[in-house]
């Protein structure tokens, strides 16, 4: 009620004031609209945008380990200089994109194969489907420590069994290897996520229009053509979405490979946040650390962008004519 | 273009029957409609001629071929669903180049067929579009074309107008119509709507609660109903219904109200019907063409009260209270009527209908 009186009361200031400052004029006749959510706004502000603000003011200062902001020096693009030439961020980089692409792709198609599976009915589907969703409501620490043990070159089943069945002579150390440690991180990494791809897929099935599956069962399509013309066109928008969520949230990975390997053995399991969180709270080179990140939010930012556009624009089409 | 039989289909889940034992044939090139309220069986029939759910029991014979064990694909069928079932992502040249592609047809055959079907339903300037950019009326034709363009034995056809607006309705029944004139086709078609069924059929299968009623041409049914529910489905208004008692012996038999206490007297004909009846009681079934109304009693006439009177333009409806039951009634736009009048209703006895008041089945001379 409020906001309408305020608006009535002076159409022609707002008006004005409009016309004199654009945006600023609009907040000033709307000021009791703002009113309202100022504190919300207020609480953003301390908790995104400031930590943003800040880290990108430490990416272009040298500041000592202890955070002392009065002996910072100032370096310019001295940081982000140190960061892309540093064969490590190269090496991290590579990681980061192996480790994005493998674990979206193998999580979303797992989850898609489970999903579809789930879908038909068959006795102990209930069961199963609770099964399948362990990894999904399982803690992250605590899978990554059990995972940790399954690997372990000693006491680990994979290893004994991989050496019962005669694949192997000894166990294999997943983890202390430079040639298997990011691998076995995957591994445990999509087991992680599969379950949401196919939470998320499951929900898309149930949205599948029974008459379009069994138009094309009239039309002669096989079960392969009946998902490929009917339900898989039909789940392209949650599909997007669960890619996306994936992808961010693969980009941001940390507690696995942390807790698991700490981005050993000599760096080869890092990530871009265990590597930022090292060289910030390992080696308190918040400069370059701050660079870092920075990088990887224009990067989070870009690719979120287009695949935001991509998105709305298909929703475009769908709504329009 | 084949005849289509069935012999005693059934479909249970578990105790529940949702068709039973129904046996029908439609010849060949015969329109029949499949009609009923909702949750009556004629759906779950149609995906059984279809093939897309199991049968429980029977046969089902397409062309002289039972297809009970067949897939959809291998009946010569094909189908065209309520709400279009167009495939929202390809163009309508893709949705009817679909099941020639899917029957794996050369290129060349597939856009021969496709064209001939846009021509036939004059489509060919929206095959470039997608559904989603057509009009509900272009949808249900594009979905026609993707039925015609494999020139199926057997056109199924599940409630295709029901979301349409009146008008469009209206306008789409006589295509669909012309178009099963046209090519000569077998279709079977599932409606809830009696004025559909009525004015598209050849012959028309009541269904209630799973069971076929009465199998027929509409007129045939509309004429002679076997029981008081297809007498109350078809015809609109419904035919008026009173539960009524049989008095007297041999030919002067009357029916007298239970509440008021009056007599009709009936007809040799009517009154050899009504004794045979099960328990001593019926119900007297009128159309509304076939009252009279009278400000004072006449011979064959039952006191009622008027409680609506509806003016339709070039007919009035009245209904009337007599015995308990409402009778419609139809009458001259400038008949001089009112709520709560006292009136007569005047039964024509050639044209009334007796039901036996237990069985609800129509009664015939014993």
């Amino acid at each position: 009620m409020s906001i309408a009186t305020g608006r009535a009361a002076g159409p022609s200031t707002s008006q004005a004031a409009s016309r004199a400052s654009g945006i600023l004029g609009r907040v000033i006749a709307h000021r009791t609209d703002y009113l309202y959510v100022l504190p919300a706004l207020i609480v953003m502000l301390v908790v995104i945008a400031f930590p943003i603000y800040y880290t990108i003011e430490l990416s272009f200062f040298r500041t000592p380990p202890n955070l002392q902001m009065r002996d910072k020096i100032w370096t310019g693009l001295d940081n982000y200089v140190t960061v892309l030439r540093s064969p490590v961020f190269h090496e991290v980089t590579i990681n980061t994109i192996i480790w994005t692409v493998a674990s979206t792709l193998v999580a979303f198609l797992l989850g898609l194969g489970a999903a579809l599976s789930l879908h038909r009915e068959f006795v102990g589907r209930g069961v199963m489907r609770a099964l399948l969703l362990i990894p999904y409501v399982v803690s992250a620490v605590a899978a990554s420590y059990v995972w940790k043990w399954l690997y372990h070159s000693d006491f680990g089943v994979i290893g004994a069994i991989a050496v019962q069945l005669g694949l192997t002579s000894e166990p294999i150390n997943f983890l202390d290897n430079r040639q298997t440690v990011l691998a076995s991180l995957i591994v445990v990494n999509i087991w992680k996520e599969f379950s949401f791809a196919m939470v998320m897929l499951m929900a898309g099935l149930q949205t599948v229009p029974e008459q379009l599956l069994r138009a094309a069962q009239v039309d002669g399509a096989s079960a392969w053509n009946r998902f490929w013309h009917v339900t898989f066109p039909h789940l392209r928008g949650v599909s997007m979405v669960t890619v996306l969520l994936l992808m961010v949230a693969n980009f941001n990975s940390f507690i696995i490979p942390f807790v698991m390997t700490g981005g050993g053995p000599a760096d080869a399991s890092h990530i871009w946040i265990t590597h930022i969180y090292q060289l910030a709270f390992g080696r308190q080179q918040w400069g370059v650390a701050s660079a870092y990140a920075v990088i990887l939010f224009i990067v989070m930012m870009t690719l979120g962008y287009f695949y935001v556009k991509a998105l709305t624009r298909g929703d475009e089409n769908r709504a329009g004519g | 273009m084949a005849e289509v039989v069935l012999k005693d289909v059934m479909k249970n889940y578990g105790s529940l029957y949702a068709v039973n034992n129904v046996s029908f044939t439609v010849e060949h090139g015969e329109f029949v409609a499949l009609v009923g309220p909702s949750g009556c069986g004629k759906t779950t029939t149609l995906n059984l001629v279809a093939g897309l759910i199991p049968m429980s029991g029977g046969d089902i014979s397409i062309g002289n071929r039972i297809v009970n064990d067949l897939d959809p694909k291998d009946r010569d069928i094909a189908m065209v669903f309520q709400n279009y079932a167009l495939y929202p992502n390809k163009s309508v040249f893709k949705n009817l180049a679909f099941p020639l592609q899917m029957r794996k047809l050369p290129k060349a055959e597939i856009e021969a067929k496709v064209m001939q079907a846009a021509k036939i339903l004059d489509i060919t300037h929206l095959l470039e579009r997608r559904p989603r950019e057509l009009s509900g009326g272009q949808q249900q034709r594009v979905a026609l074309g993707r039925a015609l363009v494999r020139d199926p034995a057997v056109f199924l056809m599940d409630e295709p107008l029901s979301n349409l607006d009146a008008k469009l309705r209206v306008a789409m029944r006589s295509e669909i119509k012309r178009f099963h004139h046209n090519l000569n086709a077998t279709v079977i078609y599932v409606t809830h709507d009696q004025l559909e069924a009525v004015t598209m059929a050849d012959k028309m299968a009541v269904m209630h609660g799973g069971v076929l009623q009465q199998y027929d041409s509409p007129a045939n049914v509309f004429a002679n109903p076997v029981n008081t529910f297809v007498a109350s489905f078809v015809g609109s208004p419904a035919m008026s219904l009173i539960p009524l008692d049989v008095v007297g012996k041999g030919t002067d038999v009357a029916l007298k109200s239970p509440e008021e206490g009056w007599e009709l007297p009936l007809s040799a004909q009517n009154a050899r019907k009504a004794t045979a009846s099960s328990q001593g009681t019926v119900v007297l079934g009128a159309r509304h063409s076939t009252l009279k109304l009278h400000k004072s009693p006449v011979a064959g006439s039952v006191p009622g009260k008027v409680y609506t009177v509806e003016p339709t333009g070039d007919v009035t409806f009245a209904q009337v209270f007599v015995s308990g039951a409402v009778v419609n009634v139809s009458l001259e736009p400038t008949a001089p009527i009112a709520p709560d009048e006292e009136v007569f209703v005047e039964f024509d006895q050639q044209r009334l209908h007796l039901f036996d008041g237990q069985t609800t089945n129509a009664l015939k001379a014993a």
